[in-house]
């Protein structure tokens, strides 16, 4: 897919694009609103990822005549005012998701990748890594076309953990991602350790391989790769 | 106690010890003219009975007369006054004269002659002074009195008002405050400093919460590009382990510090009202809701939840209210043991959430000022209860904190 980051802060920007570009995305960057309109009118993304305040404009007008010109493209706000106001006001006038900095890369590609299904497939293309089938629409994982029987973290955890295949997640990620960032709890690291014995024995009952790979006590893997 | 009152005690004292000194110089001062008057009529009559003397050689009728005696061998002129009492048959007491006596020649016999005249009873004067002085004091008295209040009431009425304005504002309060005029320097000169003083206050405060909204989140952008760069760098294969450790805390800290961040602008956001949307919240709902969200870690801590909610529904914004149960619910998990217990309460009085947890010293008075924490948790900011203190104190509600050994208890009041 194709996405246009608009963010003022080029080292945040590269990040960005760079993480995208590994996932396999064609990303552009536009570090100002005047290079971001430029962008949007010569090419067509499917993924528009916005920071609100920028140095020559506000993010929110970039949404506005997008909208205008009835572009059909999934937008996601980027913003470090975590401004109630600008959350719902962004909403309103069109984006599709808001992300509060600092965002893990992660959340950030689980959201895009969400939000490309919903836009592209109308929400109803599987995800598939191997023998591992899931459908987001149903909250369903199947192992070589078996059900998976999940609790609703052990899913929300899997599914993180294969839209971001091959990256390293760390816990804070995974926690922040099933729980919002509104909750941190010491516990919830032992809670995902739990569920992580827990995912890998149900999918090993089912045959399935072990991908989770423990990164040190850093964080966690989901790879077939060395 | 009062102004009015304590300058009327001080008027009041002043003139009860006026009195006695009142009376004292009055007496003298009467008593002093009195005489001086007797004297020069005495003075006069002499002056008349010598001239007759002179001219006739007998003694004119006069009513001062008092008695003639011939000087003795031991004749000298000799002439003074002197204070008597006699016995007055006719009014049957007695009465105070004033007599002068000098010589003269009556017949070429050397006489000395005597004049008296009545004085004013000592004790009818004074009591007479006592009187007359009681009554001007008491004329004082209540004088002062009244125009004491009257003045209280009138001069001090744009004080008064002015003070009951200053009493209900603080320097939070976005609209400006309005001071009433006064024709009167002093309270001119104090509300131009009070108003000085209250500028300065906004002032001070309004750069402080800027400081402190700027810094909370312009420090976001550049934590996010950190944070980025330490996890590309965790994912590096060339790291060795203590280098790995190095930047697995460097992780740690910055994530500290992005709550932090997020933490003290969800508090100045809230300071600054920015949650004003007042939703009719429906806390039995949103309470189970976020029992929901967290139910897995709740079993996963094999901790036993028993509730008791009563619909309830309040008037609030409906993020603020979602923070604050879950702040409240959040401590009563995190701060549990394993196997232990919470209790929730909900009726539309209070929201009460009992835990188990350890026999700590917390005290109440520092348990919601930031960045204090209980013993075990080094992991949390000490944040949560700040943020929940503040929404209490947007709406009104009161939140009581109580331990019985090892039970701690929140009580939430939506009523003052």
């Amino acid at each position: 897919m194709k996405v246009l980051v608009i963010e003022d802060n080029v080292e945040l920007l590269q990040d960005i694009k760079c993480f995208l570009e590994e996932e396999g995305n064609i990303c552009e960057i536009a570090p100002s609103y005047k290079s971001a309109n430029d962008k949007i009118g010569f090419f067509p993304y499917d993924i528009l990822i916005v920071d609100i305040t920028l140095p020559d404009g506000n993010g929110l007008d970039i949404i506005r005549s997008v909208k205008k010109e009835s572009i059909d493209l999934g937008i996601i706000i980027i913003s470090a005012k975590n401004a109630v106001d600008d959350r719902i006001h962004g909403l309103e006038i069109g984006a599709d998701d808001y992300l509060t900095k600092p965002f893990y890369l992660s959340e950030l590609n689980a959201r895009i990748k969400a939000l490309y299904r919903r836009k592209a497939y109308q929400g109803s293309r599987e995800i598939i890594f191997n023998e591992i089938r899931i459908n987001p629409d149903s909250h369903e994982v199947f192992v070589h076309g078996k059900l998976l029987n999940l609790t609703k973290k052990e899913y929300d955890i899997i599914h993180f953990f294969v839209v971001n295949r091959h990256r390293l997640i760390t816990k804070e990620a995974i926690a922040e991602h099933l729980w919002g960032d509104d909750i941190d709890m010491v516990d919830s690291y032992k809670f995902i350790y739990t569920h992580l014995a827990n995912l890998r024995k149900k999918i090993a009952d089912l045959k399935g391989n072990d991908y989770i790979q423990s990164i040190y006590s850093v964080g966690y893997k989901f790879t077939d790769r060395e | 106690m009062k102004l009015v009152r304590k300058t009327n005690t001080y008027y009041l004292v002043f003139l009860v010890l006026l009195f006695p000194v009142m009376i004292v110089v009055d007496y003298y001062m009467i008593q002093y003219f009195v005489n001086n008057e007797v004297e020069e009529i005495l003075l006069h009559e002499r002056e008349r009975i010598e001239y007759h003397l002179d001219r006739e050689g007998v003694l004119p009728d006069s009513n001062y007369l008092f008695k003639t005696a011939p000087a003795g061998e031991d004749f000298e002129t000799k002439e003074e006054f002197k204070d008597i009492v006699l016995f007055e048959a006719y009014a049957d007491k007695k009465i105070p004269y004033r007599t002068y006596s000098f010589s003269s020649t009556i017949d070429s016999q050397p006489v000395i002659i005597s004049l008296k005249h009545v004085l004013l009873e000592i004790n009818e004067l004074i009591w007479l002074l006592f009187l007359s002085t009681s009554f001007i004091i008491l004329l004082l008295v209540t004088g002062f009195y009244f125009i004491n209040r009257k003045i209280y009431k009138w001069a001090w009425n744009p004080f008064f008002k002015n003070l009951s304005r200053l009493k209900q504002y603080g320097v939070t309060q976005k609209e400006p405050i309005e001071l009433d005029d006064s024709k009167i320097t002093e309270f001119e000169e104090l509300n131009q400093v009070i108003m000085a003083m209250i500028d300065q206050g906004k002032k001070d405060f309004q750069n402080l919460k800027e400081f402190n909204e700027n810094i909370s989140h312009e420090i976001q952008t550049p934590l996010a590009v950190i944070r980025n760069k330490v996890v590309l760098l965790l994912e590096s294969k060339n790291l060795d382990e203590k280098e790995r450790e190095r930047m697995q805390a460097v992780y740690e800290e910055i994530n500290k510090l992005s709550k932090i961040g997020k933490s003290l602008t969800l508090i100045s956001r809230i300071e600054n009202q920015e949650f004003k949307r007042l939703d009719s919240v429906d806390l039995a709902v949103s309470i189970e809701n976020i029992l929901s969200n967290m139910e897995e870690i709740i079993d996963f801590k094999h901790i036993d939840i028993s509730r008791d909610l009563n619909p309830t529904t309040l008037n609030c914004d409906h993020i603020l209210a979602d923070i604050l149960f879950t702040n409240l619910i959040k401590n009563a998990v995190q701060h549990n043991k394993d196997g232990g217990s919470i209790k929730i309460q909900l009726n539309s009085e209070k929201f009460e959430i009992t835990n188990s947890g350890e026999n700590t010293e917390l005290t109440t008075e520092n348990l919601f000022s930031r960045f204090q924490k209980g013993s075990s948790t080094k992991e949390s900011l000490g944040l949560g209860l700040a943020i929940s203190q503040k929404i209490c104190d947007i709406y009104g509600f009161r939140l009581v904190y109580d331990r019985k050994d090892e039970m701690h208890t929140f009580s939430l009041f939506f009523k003052r």
